[in-house]
């Protein structure tokens, strides 16, 4: 396990499985890319006095998960 | 330096694959939100010919008031303005519709109805304020 995490990559047979549509494993890969999405989904907005605030884009978050999980099922993972 | 497995290449693959994903989409996300920020316009910033361009009122000829004169037939959509014009006597409400519907001079009107310019000028001119007193009067009911 800590092996996988200093690798920061997800272990085969996971990758395998998400790519095959298992529900399981396409959550494993959506829990492993969430700071990624949340990441990209994060603005930068400013208040009424100029302050700026660091808000995740909610729309934008969801549509990233969906955008990865119709893209998954397209990898070749043989 | 040891080379990868298979296993292990796919695995990097994957990532830089959903990684390369993520990013594309998001990339488009801003795109289309500055496309859209660049042709959005508020509704408070139309002009106000912009905003009657927006709509169209439909138009029924039965909700219309028909009159007609000398084989003209002339619709009249306002409808307090209709009843004043059918409270008049015939002649003075076909000259009325002469002039101000079919747009016809005093000397026009008056040759079409055997009648002097300056008869048709006074009859238009009585019709007038009788058209002013009718609706005056229904307003204030």
């Amino acid at each position: 396990m800590s092996k996988q995490k200093s690798s920061g990559l997800l272990p085969y047979p996971v990758i395998v499985a998400a790519t095959h549509g298992d529900v399981d494993a396409i959550n494993a890969v959506l829990k492993h890319y969430e700071g990624y999405i949340a990441a990209l989904s994060t603005k930068r907005l400013y208040d009424e006095n100029g302050q700026p605030h660091l808000c995740v884009d909610e729309g934008l978050r969801r549509r990233l998960e969906t955008k990865l999980i119709t893209k998954i099922l397209t990898f070749n993972a043989a | 330096m040891k080379p990868y497995s298979h296993e292990e290449h796919k695995r990097h693959a994957f990532d830089s694959f959903c990684k390369k994903v993520l990013r594309n989409e998001a990339r488009d996300y801003y795109d289309e939100m500055k496309r859209q920020r660049d042709r959005e316009v508020s509704f408070s910033e139309l002009s106000a010919q912009e905003m009657d361009m927006l709509f169209v009122m439909d138009e029924y000829p039965s909700e219309k008031f028909n009159f007609s004169v000398l084989g003209h037939a002339v619709a009249i959509g306002d409808e307090l303005i209709a009843q004043a014009i059918a409270a008049l006597p015939d002649e003075k409400r076909d000259i009325i519709l002469l002039a101000y519907f079919l747009d016809m001079t005093d000397g026009e009107i008056g040759a079409m109805l055997n009648l002097v310019r300056s008869t048709v000028q006074y009859k238009r001119t009585s019709s007038l304020q009788e058209l002013k007193k009718f609706m005056e009067g229904n307003a204030n009911e």
